[in-house]
């Protein structure tokens, strides 16, 4: 729109308008009450999470949006208003997505957006965030690209900020500090780099290609294949004739069909890396547990305690739920929790007042004690920083307790629950 | 590079599930000249039978494939006599009504188990070794059984009263009417036994790879470039399109480029529908 001035933000101009001269009317002008309640009726938040009756990422999404209002809404609100939650399913398609999107914002008139699992549905919204300028608080998608716009055009794109994980560049520099750290003491000298050719994974392939070698690793496959690939045989066939230690893998969408394929074909590597499936608590159940001795980067696990939000937030949600979350869930809860404490600093929920108190805060989250942004001069300005003392991944190994599977933290250090273990059919 | 002989072996054992996955398919096309766009989903509930079976009731995976035997060739029955039976005359519509029942199904599939690939057991578990090539004993036991079905398939067909039948049916319904031989019976049979089959792949296919719901479609598009590269209708032609796709597939990969894996078939069914549209074998039992 040529003036700038969408239908939305008239109407909610207009409205602010004469409800305030509604009020100013019967109270007599009374400021100060006014000022620590929200004006506006309840806190709208819409949730975008792909199939979330049925995908546990989605459901994570969901359901942790859900528990984090249920919570706000116990304790009174914010600042006096109620929260409310209202989901949309994506589907994990760009087009259904940017449907859902205009629902909750144009329909619903809702405060906050968050959610959104595949980078190619995030993609594709940036352009209606920037139009609505509604605050988007992203939970699920890890693709550079969309804070990349914020830096190429702050003012129209600063309704974008990423709550998690930690941007496919900075995951990608997690495995190789991972490896830095740890690949000496697995007996990691030589990996096969596995990628499915998806957006998320780009930068991943990139920040590895080359980082690795450097740091004295032989890296004889660096592969990206096909993200429809079914028949892994073929692949592993590849790896296992190059001789390497282990397959470190960057995997999602294909992670199943490859980790039950490796377990059952015994193959001679071990297989670690980034796998999304293996993230998810009831993962080994699911997979016969052909998931037992692989490794994987998670943003927390129930049982880890990176801040004193971590376990009980995992417990609560098992309580809700019947089951523990995936990573989407710790980050959307930590996504509404932080938005509420913004809005109460700004004491409203208009995004130009709500967006330099995120920019400028540092909260305490389940999954980082300084959960911060970068700022508006970063390569990546509203993305979750990265770093030891802010988003730290955790690595984790499946192992086998009591006939059920359990995920065993690794590394950091601190938060290690047992040491990386080789599958018993590895030489 | 990967060993020749090792890729080799890895082409044969998936070529052997293509082609149970595809015998179906042209069976039914054979026979009844309609184009079942729901097979795929017929395999997809053959896996999920199995995984049940094993997962929720505690069954072992052979009493999981006997049910997915059963189950999906119930199913096979029950689309053609609750809704083939009454449109096979008219193509586009079997083609319609079937894609429709594929989406279906893949939908409550979605609904039930949701959208995360469960994994089956291996009905053998183990690897054979010899010669220094390793595969697992589930593929081998695929690659046994797949013929073994087909050979009793071949025997069934040309040699006991009902298969000649079913060939008489699939050589001129009219004629095999003649002769007092009901032709609904027949293409009922032959549903049963495709969807017996696609039942018995899915597990198999489950097995190696996982069960999903969307674990059909990339068979179902295989079916075609099998089928028609080894000409619609016949069987033995499936076989060896079966394995002809199944090396292309295992070698492109290896070889070429993994990312071209899904399209080395598709190129080929376009290939041979612009240059001999007849696949190699032809139609064997085409109506007068």
């Amino acid at each position: 729109m040529a003036a700038g001035i969408d239908r939305r933000r008239f109407l909610r101009f207009a409205g602010a308008g004469v409800a305030g001269t509604s009020v100013a009317g019967c109270m007599g002008g009374s400021q100060s009450s006014s000022s620590k309640k929200l004006q506006g009726g309840p806190l709208k938040i819409g949730v975008l999470a792909p199939e979330p009756g049925n995908n546990p990422i989605g459901a994570s999404i969901a359901n942790s949006a859900k528990l984090a209002a249920k919570q706000l809404n116990d304790d009174g609100g914010v600042l006096g208003a109620n929260v409310e939650v209202s989901v949309k399913d994506t589907k994990e398609d760009p087009a259904t997505g940017k449907r859902k999107y205009q629902e909750l914002t144009v329909g619903e008139q809702v405060d906050l957006t968050t959610g959104v699992f595949t980078s190619e549905v995030q993609m594709n919204l940036m352009s209606s965030i920037a139009q609505q300028q509604t605050l988007h608080m992203s939970t699920g998608a890890a693709t550079p690209e969309a804070t990349r716009k914020v830096a190429q055009n702050y003012d129209r794109f600063k309704y974008y900020f990423r709550v998690g994980p930690v941007n496919s560049h900075y995951l990608g520099q997690n495995m190789v500090d991972f490896a830095k750290a740890n690949f000496e003491s697995m007996g990691w000298k030589s990996v096969a780099i596995l990628a499915e050719d998806y957006k998320w994974t780009e930068p991943i392939s990139k920040a590895l290609t080359g980082s690795l070698s450097q740091a004295g690793i032989d890296v004889p496959i660096n592969k990206r294949y096909a993200g429809g690939t079914q028949n892994f045989s073929p692949i592993y066939d590849q790896v296992a004739n190059a001789g390497v230690d282990a397959a470190y893998v960057v995997m999602a969408h294909t992670g199943t069909s490859a980790v039950v394929q490796w377990h059952k074909q015994k193959r001679p590597f071990e297989f670690g890396g980034i796998h999304v499936p293996m993230q998810l608590p009831s993962y080994y159940k699911a997979v016969n547990g052909a998931c037992r001795y692989a490794v994987t980067q998670n943003s927390a696990t129930p049982t880890s305690k990176i801040t004193k939000k971590t376990v009980p937030y995992a417990n609560a949600y098992q309580k809700a739920n019947g089951k523990y979350p995936v990573y989407t869930g710790y980050i959307t809860f930590d996504a509404v929790k932080m938005y509420a404490e913004a809005v109460k600093q700004a004491k409203s929920k208009e995004a130009g007042k709500v967006i330099p108190k995120l920019e400028n805060m540092s909260y305490t989250g389940t999954t980082t004690s300084s959960l911060e942004y970068y700022g508006k001069d970063h390569e990546y300005p509203h993305d979750v920083k990265y770093g030891k003392k802010y988003a730290w991944p955790v690595w984790l190994q499946w192992r086998e307790t009591g006939g059920s599977g359990s995920q065993e933290v690794i590394w950091p250090e601190n938060l290690a629950s047992t040491k990386y273990q080789a599958p018993p059919w590895i030489n | 590079m990967v060993n020749v002989l090792t890729t080799a072996v890895n082409a044969v054992m998936i070529s052997a599930l293509y082609a149970l996955v595809a015998i179906g398919f042209t069976l039914i096309f054979g026979v009844g000249g309609v184009l079942n766009l729901a097979h795929g989903a017929t395999l997809t509930i053959g896996a999920f039978t199995a995984y049940y079976a094993t997962a929720a009731l505690g069954l072992g995976i052979w009493t999981g494939t006997l049910a997915a035997l059963v189950v999906a060739g119930l199913f096979s029955a029950v689309l053609y006599l609750g809704m083939i039976r009454w449109v096979q005359d008219e193509p586009i519509m079997v083609m319609i009504l079937t894609l429709v029942t594929s989406i279906a199904v893949e939908q409550v599939f979605v609904v039930v188990f949701g959208t995360q690939p469960k994994a089956i057991p291996s009905l053998l578990p183990g690897q054979l070794s010899a010669a220094g090539i390793t595969v697992q004993t589930n593929q081998a036991l695929t690659f046994a059984l797949s013929w073994l079905l087909i050979g009793a398939l071949i025997v069934a067909v040309n040699y006991t009263q009902t298969g000649k039948a079913i060939l008489a049916t699939s050589m001129s319904a009219k004629g095999a009417a003649l002769v007092g031989i009901e032709s609904d019976r027949m293409y009922l049979y032959t549903w049963l036994l495709a969807g017996a089959l696609a039942g018995v792949a899915g597990v198999f296919l489950g097995s190696f790879r996982t069960a999903s719901y969307t674990m059909g479609r990339g068979p179902l598009v295989l079916s075609f470039s099998i089928v028609v590269l080894g000409g619609i209708g016949s069987i033995r032609g499936s076989v060896l399109g079966a394995y002809l796709i199944g090396f292309l597939e295992v070698f492109v990969v290896s070889y070429v480029d993994s990312s071209l894996s899904g399209l080395a078939s598709l190129v080929v069914l376009v290939v041979v529908l612009l240059v001999k549209p007849e696949g190699l074998f032809g139609r064997e039992l085409a109506e007068a």
